[in-house]
């Protein structure tokens, strides 16, 4: 069984494990209404995430996500006080605002050969206090919290059923972009980039498109989750999202996708998500202060990395030791 | 004969000239390859082999010269992807695969076949292609191997696949054997005269003699930058290569010191010294004032032996006694007990290019320029600085200077500058002269021989054998982790070194 195999159903374990500690901890755990609760915390977390495994495929990384979810809440805030027009058309300029943003990243990062970490930590300060800037403000000049009564983005908010719309937008996101990495040219292209960008560009490839098309949709990703999360909330305000990243990054490195690029995929970032979310939703549940939420997943970082390493390590090490065996072997046979 | 007329010819270049700003690399040289031969192309470190195969494949730009392949006069102007669409393929040892992707993705990177009509990969139809390429050359892969998980041996047939794909007919192979077993080595060779007899031309790029000898069709000489020779049929023995190869004559001038027994204590004595897959039961002593120089081809695994005794990587078994005590190398532990290391790979190894002379010099001998609290004093660094600067005659002698900004030689000096200025009783330094001009390198003898008469055990590692008969008191060869050879007095030359690393030793040790 491969190591990403054995890892999910590792994960996957724990997952129910955890979940069967809880119900029996709290009977309210495993009601319908908390389950499905717990399910849109991890799609709007999912979604974002969806975009950052792509970024880390290229072994990249992308700070401004969390950015990236302030503005676009507040473009859609603007629109909605100072215009008439509706959410079918405010809505695909908010993403598209998202996919620019994106673009700026991966022009930054591949014309001017800059470090991934440095532009995007710098546009992450830039759109923060944009957002701030173009929040709408009071009589005195602080910050109002517009309640958003558009009915049509409201909307976007609610179940089908029992489920709520953004687990649906989530999955199908997640499915259509696992189709994409390993079914496309433009998918593959994306791992080769990543696990060896030159022997990328000397097959062809033009890396650069690939890494700003990555950008792109990493930011498309984070202003699709910003207007759910808007919706949801029936408001809008600048903080939305910073901090975010904590979160987003937990998920995506326990589905293990690794930093070092040309590695991972969807799946693995679901069952990162759903982690994560039933971790939190766990801490409330137990009714423990949701202070000690950031330092858990902290230390959850923190361990799997260490577990990923160390298994790296002895893996490769195994392997050289086996091959240079083998070889041996035969050398003196022959 | 129909195979010499010029129709036959799938490459032909006429008085490639190259120089790299300074020194001519390349120096009017002729170079042709006929439809379906084995080539090899030979010559010492240096002889302008890579450049050539460089300017070929359109990875750098020649200053003179024609080239035409297939009837085509390809432009100075020419880039890796326009020849590898004229069909010239690179098979790389270190790799341009990509990791994490099976051996069917790599194959067919940007040309995957896709469902009809759709934009979508057919995944099946891809694999069965591949399994199709392997099964026809009847290698031992599947399609749906992981890259990751295969040996260099295998992955290099899955380079000769890609470019077999891309409907390469020429391929270019630079030193495909160095890290292959002896049995991976014949099956590689099973695959060239595959290819062969498909009609595709292969370059064979080796040091390895014997190889050159059974494989090719046709062998080019290269010397100095200059064509020296090609060989045909009859002509291709190994002491005729190896002859042309050298070159020079090989009198007794006074760039040949007589090699000399040294009586002084022993430094350092390492027996029968383990390491799997690398070193196999090494045991040599080096003597006070002794230079012992180490020569072998590549992979031969003397920079593994030297790694060890310096403490850098583990070994298996063995012992190494010194200074008469038995000694665990670690590299804090070598530094403090008077070990100098220069290593193999200048800029990554040896130096911090963003920093300054003074603070390349400084990091090698913070015990004596701190203070017990751990603080660093500025004046005593840039005193250890000046001492390295004048010793060595480093250019420019200002100790602010980035050492990134220096010249190979210069940088090479303050790599050894580190060492100097501490009380050193065994330096060893891998290939001391690599990318140094010719002034830095008499230097960096002159340096190496004045060590070893204040004393210094010098161990050297060089593939220049010119260098290595220059520098050694002794010279002991290796060959696949082994010590094959030793020569320990009157005047060795190049060629009895050369043939020793190839395995070509008198006795018939092989």
């Amino acid at each position: 069984m491969s190591v990403s195999a054995i890892r999910r159903l590792i994960l996957t374990g724990l997952l129910i494990a955890i979940g069967i500690a809880l119900s029996i901890a709290n009977p309210t755990f495993l009601t319908m209404d908390n389950l499905m609760t717990l399910l849109q915390e991890a799609s709007l977390t999912g979604i974002v995430a969806i975009g950052f495994t792509l970024i880390l495929i290229t072994a990249g990384i992308d700070m401004s996500i969390g950015a990236v979810i302030a503005i676009t809440s507040m473009i859609c805030v603007n629109f909605i006080s100072h215009t008439q027009l509706p959410a079918y058309i405010y809505i695909p300029i908010a993403l598209a605002g998202g996919c620019a943003i994106g673009a700026i990243n991966g022009f930054f990062i591949t014309y001017f050969k800059l470090p991934e970490f440095i532009v995007t930590l710098a546009t992450r300060g830039i759109l923060a206090g944009l957002a701030l800037i173009i929040a709408v403000k009071d009589e005195q000049g602080f910050v109002q919290n517009v309640f958003i009564e558009d009915e049509v983005f409201l909307s976007l908010g609610e179940t089908v059923g029992p489920v709520y719309i953004v687990t649906i937008v989530f999955i199908v996101l997640a499915i259509a972009t696992q189709f994409f990495m390993k079914r496309t040219r433009a998918g593959t292209n994306i791992y080769a980039a990543g696990a060896n960008p030159t022997a990328a560009r000397l097959s062809g490839i033009n890396v650069d498109r690939t890494l700003i098309g990555t950008y792109m949709f990493s930011g498309f990703c984070a202003a699709l989750a910003s207007i759910f999360l808007a919706a949801r909330m029936m408001t809008a305000m600048p903080e939305f999202g910073i901090g975010s990243e904590l979160d987003v990054i937990a998920s995506v490195v326990i589905g293990g996708t690794p930093f070092t690029g040309g590695v991972g995929d969807i799946w693995g970032t679901i069952i990162g998500t759903l982690f994560i979310a039933l971790i939190k939703n766990g801490i409330l549940k137990l009714g423990l202060s949701p202070y000690i939420q950031p330092i858990v997943i902290g230390g959850i970082i923190i361990v799997t990395v260490v577990l990923d390493v160390w298994y790296k390590h002895h893996a490769e090490k195994k392997a050289t030791l086996a091959a240079r065996r083998k070889a041996m072997q035969k050398e003196v046979a022959a | 004969m129909s195979a010499n007329s010029k129709n036959d010819l799938l490459l032909e270049c006429r008085g490639i000239d190259k120089n790299y700003n300074g020194p001519q690399v390349l120096d009017g040289v002729d170079f042709s390859l006929r439809r379906g031969e084995i080539h090899a192309l030979v010559g010492e470190n240096g002889a302008g082999k890579s450049t050539l195969i460089k300017i070929v494949t359109g990875i750098t730009n020649r200053n003179g010269g024609t080239i035409v392949f297939e009837g085509h006069e390809i432009p100075v102007e020419h880039s890796k992807i326009a020849s590898e669409k004229l069909g010239i393929a690179v098979i790389y040892q270190e790799l341009s695969l990509i990791h994490g992707m099976t051996v069917a993705q790599n194959i067919f990177l940007t040309k995957e076949p896709l469902l009809a009509g759709l934009p979508f990969i057919d995944i099946r139809k891809m694999n069965e292609m591949a399994q199709a390429m392997i099964d026809k050359y009847g290698f031992d892969l599947r399609a749906t191997d992981i890259i990751d998980r295969l040996p260099i041996a295998q992955r290099q047939t899955v380079e000769i696949l890609k470019a077999l794909s891309n409907k390469a007919s020429l391929m270019i192979m630079d030193e495909p054997t160095s890290s292959l077993t002896a049995t991976e080595s014949e099956r590689l060779f099973k695959i060239i005269r595959m290819l062969k007899a498909e009609g595709i031309t292969v370059v064979y790029i080796s040091h390895r003699m014997e190889e050159v000898y059974d494989l090719s069709d046709r062998v080019t000489v290269l010397r100095d930058g200059k064509l020296v020779s090609v060989l045909e049929g009859e002509e291709i023995t190994p002491a005729e290569i190896i002859r042309l190869m050298i070159g020079r004559e090989l009198t007794e001038d006074e760039s040949h010191h007589k090699m000399v027994k040294k009586e002084g204590d022993v430094v350092l004595e390492v027996r029968n010294l383990c390491s799997e897959g690398k070193l196999n039961d090494v045991s040599f002593k080096v003597r006070k004032g002794e230079v012992l120089g180490f020569g072998g081809l590549v992979g031969s695994g003397r920079t593994e032996l030297m790694r060890a005794i310096y403490g850098i990587d583990p070994f298996d078994s063995g012992e190494i006694n010194y200074l008469g005590k038995p000694y665990s190398p670690t590299v804090e532990k070598s530094i403090a007990s008077g070990y100098g290391f220069v290593p193999e790979e200048r800029r990554l190894q040896g130096i911090m290019g963003g920093i300054s002379i003074t603070g390349n010099v400084g990091i090698a001998n913070l015990d004596s320029i701190a203070s017990p609290a751990g603080f660093v004093s500025s004046s005593k660094e840039l005193e250890r600085a000046q001492e390295a600067i004048s010793i060595l005659n480093i250019k420019p002698p200002n100790p602010d200077h980035l050492v990134g900004n220096l010249s190979g030689g210069n940088q090479q000096k303050v790599v050894v500058g580190k060492w100097l200025i501490r009380d050193l009783k065994l330096l060893i330094v891998d290939e001391p002269t690599v990318g140094v001009d010719i002034g830095a390198k008499e230097e960096m003898y002159q340096t190496i021989d004045r060590l070893s008469k204040e004393g210094v055990a010098i161990l050297v590692v060089s593939s220049d054998l010119p260098e290595l008969t220059r520098l050694s008191d002794r010279i002991i060869v290796l060959r696949k982790g082994r010590i094959i050879k030793e020569f320990t007095e009157g005047v060795v030359t190049e060629e009895e070194v050369l043939r020793a690393a190839s395995g070509i030793v008198e006795g018939g040790a092989k």
